[in-house]
């Protein structure tokens, strides 16, 4: 299955446990000192919302890979549905109330982008 | 040369499967350079709308009332060649194409609309479409597989993973179970998979978590969550996909992620269905309302 844009094989079923994604998603990433912003925007393309990801949590670690590595066009990168559904998920079990708030805002129904600095 | 893979989007009527197919098939082509065959499975034949830039292809069943039967009718009939950059002789974007073909059925209220998929399909292997070059065939099927025409391509072993188009409703999560039974029950014999549900989002509440769950349920994986978005209804009124319209459109990007999922995917399952109560169970706690009691049934806004 696919988590965080990576493929977990079929061998490991349906429920893929946190910590192997997060292993997944470390690799190879230097997320240390980086500013990773995100904007929330409507459908017809209107900012409602600037948020800056927590250092040291998992989201800011997952943006900053998500942005390495998605094959999206542009300075700030539009971020799938799925994997800011998915990056909540997991940050509401590991960061705790760091990005409790940012979580709130990721499951929304805005469409956010990720400019990392 | 890779082995060819029989995929099937099903879903509930109305879900959009056939714009999420179209535009999905037209991302594997467009990005990844896929060779995919359409099989339209639906009497109402606008699985291929959007690759021909055409109202609506002229089906299988019409042909050969047409021609007398079925075997009066060649390939090059039935099976059209998309357009524009979906040749097979236009490598400007891609060496991917697509073919197309539509199994049409019966007038309204006559006669068995399954029968127009078996036939088709029949045909079409008779006739060779199914040829080596081929990565995909994909066949876009109505309903809920209530009807046993309609489950041929389970049935028959035709379909090898199926795609279930859903999304955060009621009866698109009941279709979705349905045809998990279906794909249970032919599983064993014809070898048939669930390969993920793809969420067609309506946008509401919850609807990630919903549809995650229901997945999870099944024993399959929630493969993607296509947001709606008006680029899609832009595109179709220009009888094109998005991905054609629009390629590096937010929205071209979604189908574009969903078909590297779809290419790369090795989750196939045999399904475990969900009975109707934990279904609704299921509803209510990932549904809008927190709980619903006994006493609030059938009570107007206001009344409880």
């Amino acid at each position: 299955m696919f988590i965080c844009g990576y493929h977990f094989p079929a061998s490991e079923g349906n429920d893929v446990a946190f910590d192997k994604v997060i292993a997944k998603v470390e690799e190879g990433v230097e997320a240390t000192g980086k500013v990773v912003s995100l904007t929330g925007e409507t459908t017809k393309g209107e900012v409602i919302v600037n948020l800056t990801v927590p250092e040291g949590t998992f989201a800011h670690t997952a943006f900053v890979d998500y942005f390495e590595s998605a094959d999206v066009a542009g300075e700030s990168k539009m971020v799938y549905y799925t994997n800011k559904y998915q990056i909540s998920e997991i940050s509401k079990a590991v960061d705790g109330e760091v990005t409790k708030e940012l979580c709130q805002n990721l499951d929304d129904m805005l469409l956010y982008r990720v400019s990392v600095a | 040369m890779s082995e060819l893979r029989q995929i099937a989007f099903y879903g509930k009527g109305g879900i959009g499967k056939s714009t999420t197919s179209q535009n999905t098939l037209a991302a594997m082509v467009h990005y990844y350079g896929q060779k995919i065959l359409i099989v339209g499975c639906d009497p109402k034949a606008d699985s291929t709308r959007l690759i021909l830039h055409e109202k609506a292809q002229n089906t299988i069943m019409q042909l050969a009332s047409e021609a007398g039967t079925v075997e009066d009718l060649e390939l090059e009939d039935v099976c059209k060649p998309g357009a524009a950059e979906f040749h097979p002789d236009n490598n400007e974007i891609t060496e991917g194409y697509i073919m197309c073909t539509e199994s049409g059925g019966p007038e309204p209220g006559v006669g068995c609309a399954g029968r127009g998929v078996i036939t088709a399909i029949n045909f079409l292997e008779e006739e060779g479409a199914y040829d080596d070059e081929l990565d995909f065939v994909s066949y876009d099927v109505l309903g809920d597989v209530v009807c046993g025409g309609f489950a041929m391509p389970i049935r028959e072993g035709k379909a090898q993973e199926i795609y279930i188009v859903m999304s955060g409703e009621m009866m698109a999560m009941y279709a979705a179970n349905n045809i998990s039974k279906g794909i249970l029950k032919y599983a064993n014999t014809g070898g048939v998979r669930l390969a993920g549900l793809v969420c067609n989002a309506r946008m509401t509440d919850k609807e990630y978590d919903l549809a995650k769950q229901l997945a999870k349920s099944l024993g399959t994986q929630m493969i993607h969550f296509v947001p709606r978005s008006n680029h899609v209804q832009r595109a179709e009124l220009r009888r094109m996909t998005v991905v054609e319209y629009s390629p590096n459109h937010d929205q071209a990007m979604e189908y574009k992620e969903l078909a590297r999922k779809i290419i790369a995917n090795d989750l196939k399952v045999i399904p475990t269905p969900l009975e109707m109560d934990d279904l609704e169970d299921l509803l209510m706690e990932f549904g809008l309302e927190d709980d619903v009691e006994d006493a609030i049934v059938g009570k107007k806004e206001g009344e409880a």
